[in-house]
């Protein structure tokens, strides 16, 4: 199991699916939530980084913005259909977010598909900084 | 996950009660069995009944119905209705899949003469009805111009479209379309997200289900609807897609920006809301008004595909094959609907999310056909066991305004039912429970197989003995395609 795996842990909900992610830093924590949200719709293992999208998004505090940035994945998986595999962040600053993202369009043909999300929820959720690190608990409506 | 001891009191045989505590401003009140109520001290959902009962302008009780399990703000199998003046709207007390619901077509098929023709035709379905996961297409694909039609008439644009009949209008709540629907007011990525799913069943525990009639309990109720033994049946559960979900995210964003401005403090912020009356609660129920309206037109084109497969595979006339819609109901949706509280007659803003609208005979929004025997109901089981066909009480408007139950309930979490889906071959599984199954996700199949849901029997039955529904029919299931 590598250190990036064990900093992110399925939250246990009886209707839906969370995710908490433990990171040194914000790039880090935003970059593990990605690749985390992106796990849950598909095997990660079969998808291979032909592509590479930029993506940003913008938010009043560090959760809102958090939150901003799944939404804005989750629009660009169901627009696009793009999955990612590899979320680099290069820029976390107060309002804004941005990254690039290496991954491919799902084709079911090819790819395990888990299942679909239909919203990033603000139930229980919480972006905070805890012993040196930042943490993230969120759960999604399947 | 254990959740906190919370004091119930109990008021009838199958009815128990939060009483008020803390900043809630009307008791909670829960439909269940002692064995279902033990099941539900595991998890946060009496939590979330509470929490509820804090939201502004809430009348009667903050009510949960027996397949209640923990949401996100609202549990699933939540009611609770607002007071128009001072009531507030909320977005979560939809849901994200507004309009999410199922109906139930009927056929003048029995299950043993379709038997070994199951295979080919639930691969046919498959083939004819995507999942509209990712980048898959929808059927038909929209112009943005024709889209907003589709969100101002709803199952209207499919008929005139050539998918179904005029007649299956007169089978689903509201006729398929709720009259305030306003386009202009969805975000354009939600309405880039609808161009493409119409048409789509979607993943989770959304299906097409072929079912036969295995029991029938009211054989009068079940004569005025046409069911028979052995008859085989389709029930179909999906809703507004992608551009429902985006519709609910970016109106609980303009509500948890506007809540202080309306002086709104929340234990919850998926609760967010804001009065009804109130610009943004208005532009909200224009907007979840187009949602219900995609999510009617999505149902409507799935049944005529589904049409479609049944007479391609099966070779036979549409009068023989009698492809019929007996009902079309939601079950995540806000409704301004007329109820009684404290002896007087109230115009109430209803929020059911996970709950089914459960209306008595003489209701005037029944259908006509169903006048005399109250509003049919359908509660999908988990896809091993089976389903059933329900009509409304005249003890519905007293005890839940007009509501009852929707479907089976999670037990499980999607994490723990994988866990014991582990080393279970589904395909095999299914096979041996009699149904035939295809589906896109493996993932998908083992988080819904049956062992994370209640027994939908004892959910059904707990309604029945409350006098809110009645059984009529339980189906089995034969075929099912998921996302």
């Amino acid at each position: 199991m590598t250190d990036k795996q064990k900093a992110i842990r399925e939250i246990e909900h009886t209707a839906d699916l969370g995710l908490e992610i433990e990171a040194a830093d914000l790039p880090g924590l935003f970059a593990s939530a990605g690749e985390a949200f992106y796990g849950l719709i598909a095997d990660p293992t079969e998808i291979q980084p032909k592509e590479e999208i930029s993506v940003s998004a913008t938010g009043e505090c560090w959760e809102e913005l958090f939150h901003a940035w799944l939404c804005e994945l989750l629009a660009q998986f169901n627009l696009k259909g793009f999955i990612g595999k590899q979320c680099r962040v290069h820029r976390v600053e107060p309002g804004r977010v941005e990254g690039r993202i290496k991954g491919e369009i799902l084709d079911l043909k090819r790819h395990r598909f888990h299942t679909e999300i239909k919203g990033v929820t603000y139930h229980e959720f919480k972006v905070w900084h805890e012993n040196g690190k930042w943490r993230a608990r969120v759960i999604f409506d399947v | 996950m254990a959740g906190e001891e919370i004091k119930l009191e109990r008021i009838e045989n199958c009815l128990w009660e939060i009483p008020r505590q803390g900043g809630m401003r009307v008791p909670g009140r829960i439909f269940a069995t002692e064995k279902l109520l033990a099941g539900l001290k595991e998890d946060n959902s009496l939590r979330q009944v509470m929490n509820v009962a804090h939201l502004p302008g809430i009348v009667g009780y903050s009510l949960a119905m027996p397949d209640i399990h923990w949401g996100y703000g609202f549990p699933i199998g939540g009611v609770a209705a607002m007071e128009l003046n001072e009531g507030v709207i909320s977005p979560g007390g939809v849901g994200y899949d507004i309009n999410c619901g199922v109906r139930l077509v009927t056929t003048h098929l029995t299950y043993s003469t379709i038997q070994r023709k199951m295979a080919g035709l639930i691969e046919t379905l498959f083939s004819l009805i995507p999942s509209g996961v990712g980048s898959e297409g929808a059927i038909p694909g929209l112009s943005k111009t024709e889209e907003k039609r589709l969100l101002r008439d709803g199952a209207r644009w499919a008929v005139a479209q050539g998918y179904g009949h005029q007649q299956d209008l007169d089978h689903m709540e509201e006729g398929g379309a709720l009259p305030n629907a306003n386009p202009e007011l969805l975000s354009d990525r939600a309405l880039a997200r609808g161009l493409k799913q119409v048409g789509t069943l979607g993943s989770g525990n959304h299906f097409l289900e072929i079912g036969r009639v295995e029991e029938i309990y009211l054989s009068d109720v079940a004569q005025a609807l046409n069911l028979f033994p052995d008859q085989v049946v389709v029930l179909i559960h999906t809703g507004s897609r992608g551009l429902g979900y985006q519709t609910c995210e970016d109106f609980l964003k303009v509500m948890n920006q506007a809540m202080t401005k309306y002086g709104i403090q929340l234990p919850d912020r998926q609760l967010a809301c804001t009065p009804i009356k109130s610009p943004e609660g208005q532009d909200y129920l224009a907007a979840m008004a187009s949602a219900a309206n995609y999510a009617w037109a999505n149902r409507q084109v799935i049944m005529s595909q589904a049409e479609k497969g049944f007479l391609k595979v099966l070779d036979i006339s549409p009068a023989e094959l009698g492809f019929s819609l007996i009902y079309d109901v939601c079950h995540n949706i806000a409704k301004i609907e007329e109820h009684v509280v404290d002896g007087q007659r109230r115009r109430l803003c209803v929020h059911r999310k996970g709950a089914t609208r459960a209306f008595p005979p003489g209701h005037p929004q029944v259908p006509k056909a169903y006048q005399g025997v109250g509003q049919p109901v359908l509660v999908p089981g988990d896809m091993g066991r089976y389903s059933y066909l329900l009509v409304g009480c005249q003890a519905a408007m007293e005890k839940s305004f007009g509501s009852t139950c929707h479907g089976a309930g999670r037990v499980m979490s999607r994490t723990q039912s994988k866990k014991e889906s582990r080393g279970i071959n589904i395909d095999q599984e299914m096979a041996r429970r009699g149904v035939v199954a295809r589906y896109q996700g493996r993932g998908t199949m083992a988080e819904e197989m049956p062992h994370a849901y209640k027994d939908v029997a004892e959910v059904v039955e707990t309604m029945d003995l409350a006098g809110i529904s009645k059984k009529v029919a339980r189906f089995r299931p034969v075929g099912v395609i998921k996302g």
